[in-house]
């Protein structure tokens, strides 16, 4: 009789799998969100989400930069609003009829520490309908987002309308098949337009850049060949030619000096100078105006002046990661080479130079 | 062209003999020792007394391998002041500083009454006849300076400063290759001299030394925004384009340097009168139009684990201007 009882066992979960099949596959098991979970369901489900979310999330991190609220401002209001609604939108009816509903984040930011809330970001929730970022290398995007969620449950609409979209939109007056559409201008002015970017502004001046550049980026943009979550949902569903027009749209605009202070730190600015205009040679570093100065006649290579400087800081870290695709021209491979050799130092001196209005 | 068998210069003459000397005498005392041992092994034979055995021994094993090796130590210190002339960098006239980097070799002359100094790659050029010293640095890793031909080998160690000297004794083309192992293209990191007729030399020197950089327009002048839409275009639209521009626009000035333009990029090679030189890349490829452009477009296919970046954007028919416009200029 004792003998028998691993076969009893085996021969219970045979059957049991089999009811399990069974009820599989005549459909007895209910899908529907519209009924929702058991409460039992629902408490582990949930837990088990939570519990997840800690143990995978990373170090907690340096202090967030408040300048980064505004980049998530904007690709918040683009991408993430429809679900979550904003400071001043409800949830939409149809958001609040998934199964789980996304939750108000007034109400649930402050239940997560930073790192968890890059975790969800960064890497999405499954069964819920929370997406995973849509670039893996862009960190500092999905900590702009950490940042904005951050200040997100003591902000008023007003205050969240005016950093999250442009109010109006410059030079959409002019109408035309080879017009950028007036939408999709404002949508590249929520962020980009020049009276937004102010001293530590993450968000790249694009007024005034090359217009071969700029059409060059933003084709890399769409294909995905250059990394980006924000601009991959920005340039959603522009055709090519587009595109085209938006670059040569913002390449004829005025370029703005750059936001940054008008007397940087004299020393660190002069290191910079001395990097930009002579490089060093004794550490491989070519100098950057080799390149970005006026000499190359390039217009396939960006021109630095009128950028912030925490945008030319991210630039280079970008440039010296492994894993993001910084660079949208055949030419990103040089500046990964010469962005290599830089040390810490390198990018506060090159930063404060390029971010100063020199 | 690349042999010690093949002396042309006073070291490697001196190494030269005493090889030849070693090979000859040692193949003489090989045959002896053979001889005698075939002799004693035959059957048939009565033994030798014991005092006469003591005496083969005393001459045969003691007496004759002292005064063989007492001649060879002494004629070897009698060539060390040739072979490693200690004295001599002080006499040296020319003194080179030479650096290996991965993979490739930095050279700069001094400056000489009105000449200034001057860096060149690659190439080292030496009047025939004169003891020319040379300072040996290393930039990365361990190589090693090896110009079999001439002399001595001597290895470039980072963070010292080695010392070596060499005379040349006939003209001629020689390859030196890094003699120590110093990563993926350490095979194909080869270093030319040329040894000249000394008015060709100083004709040489004299022309190279005229090229000096010149100043660069500094700052960040701004660009015409607008840009000229995509390169290719504006490129078609103009294809007679100076090799010059070609070589700023697509950024090879950062880290080359071109004396006598703007372009002085200390990083990688001085590509000055590119077109003089015996080879492309350190020995890894001959001086051809079509192996320049290749190297451009493709570095690491020559040159496996190289700095330089691959230029696969450059349109062919710019690339075919860039090589020749480099290999022609003065």
């Amino acid at each position: 009789m004792d003998k028998r009882w691993p076969l009893m066992l085996a021969g219970s979960a045979a059957a049991l799998a089999v009811v399990g099949l069974g009820a599989i596959w005549l459909g007895a098991i209910d899908v529907r969100a519209s009924t929702g979970h058991w409460k039992i369901t629902e408490w582990v489900l949930h837990g088990v989400m939570r519990a997840s979310v800690k143990a995978a999330a990373g170090e907690a991190p340096q202090p967030l930069d408040p300048d980064l609220v505004a980049m998530g401002a904007g690709h918040f209001e683009q991408a993430c609003l429809f679900c979550h609604g904003a400071p001043d939108t409800p949830r939409s009816a149809l958001a609040r009829a998934m199964l789980p509903p996304p939750p108000d984040l007034k109400e649930v930011v402050a239940t997560w520490r930073d790192q968890d809330l890059f975790e969800i970001v960064q890497h999405g929730v499954r069964y819920s309908g929370m997406p995973a970022w849509p670039a893996k290398g862009r960190k500092d995007e999905v900590w702009a987002m950490v940042a904005f969620l951050r200040a997100y449950p003591d902000m008023t609409g007003d205050a969240y309308r005016r950093m999250a979209t442009a109010p109006e939109v410059a030079g959409a007056v002019a109408t035309g098949d080879r017009q950028p559409k007036a939408d999709v201008l404002a949508r590249c002015d929520a962020c980009h337009a020049a009276d937004k970017l102010a001293d530590g502004s993450f968000v790249p001046q694009i007024q005034g850049q090359n217009q071969a550049y700029l059409a060059a980026s933003l084709r890399a943009f769409l294909s995905g060949e250059r990394e980006s979550g924000m601009m991959r949902v920005a340039v959603n569903g522009l055709a090519p030619e587009e595109l085209d027009q938006l670059a040569a749209h913002y390449a004829t605009l005025a370029r703005a000096p750059s936001p940054g202070p008008d007397r940087p730190a004299p020393t660190l600015s002069e290191a910079g100078r001395m990097l930009a205009e002579r490089g060093d040679a004794s550490r491989d570093i070519p100098a950057c105006n080799s390149c970005h100065g006026a000499g190359s006649g390039n217009p396939l290579f960006p021109r630095l002046d009128g950028l912030s400087q925490a945008t030319i800081a991210t630039r280079l870290h970008l440039f010296q990661d492994k894993e993001a695709q910084p660079g949208g021209t055949p030419y990103r491979e040089l500046m990964r080479k010469a962005a290599r050799k830089l040390e810490e130092r390198d990018i506060k001196a090159l930063s404060a130079y390029y971010g100063s209005g020199q | 062209m690349q042999s010690a068998l093949d002396p042309a210069g006073v070291e490697a003459q001196a190494v030269y003999w005493l090889f030849w000397i070693c090979v000859i005498g040692g193949a003489i005392i090989w045959v002896g020792v053979m001889a005698v041992l075939f002799y004693a092994g035959r059957g048939g034979r009565e033994a030798i007394s014991q005092k006469a055995g003591q005496r083969i021994i005393l001459i045969g094993g003691v007496l004759f391998p002292t005064v063989v090796l007492a001649a060879l130590l002494s004629y070897a210190l009698w060539l060390m002041p040739t072979v490693r002339p200690v004295t001599a960098q002080a006499n040296s006239r020319l003194t080179l500083d030479v650096t290996s980097e991965q993979f490739w070799w930095r050279i700069a002359y001094p400056p000489e009454g009105d000449l200034p100094g001057f860096e060149t790659a690659n190439e080292i050029r030496l009047p025939l006849g004169e003891r020319v010293g040379f300072r040996l640095h290393a930039a990365d890793v361990i190589h090693s300076f090896w110009v079999p031909a001439l002399g001595g080998k001597m290895d470039m160690i980072p963070g010292r400063t080695n010392f070596l000297s060499l005379e040349a004794t006939r003209p001629g083309l020689y390859r030196a290759p890094c003699a120590e192992f110093c990563g993926t293209s350490h095979a194909v990191m080869g270093l030319t001299v040329v040894v000249m007729e000394q008015s060709a030399f100083d004709a040489w020197r004299k022309a190279q030394a005229q090229l000096q950089p010149v100043a660069a327009a500094s700052g960040t002048a701004p660009r015409p925004a607008t840009g000229n839409g995509p390169v290719v275009a504006a490129d078609q639209t103009d294809r007679g384009q100076d090799g010059l521009a070609i070589f700023q626009r697509h950024g090879c000035a950062a880290c080359h340097a071109l004396r006598g333009t703007t372009a002085q990029g200390k990083i990688g090679p001085d590509l000055t009168r590119l077109g003089e030189r015996a080879t492309l890349a350190a020995g890894a490829l001959p001086n051809t139009q079509e192996a320049l452009a290749a190297f451009i477009r493709n570095p690491q296919k020559a040159k496996p684990g190289a700095l330089m970046p691959a230029f696969p954007m450059i349109p062919p028919e710019e690339l075919a201007t860039l090589a020749d416009y480099l290999r022609a200029s003065p």
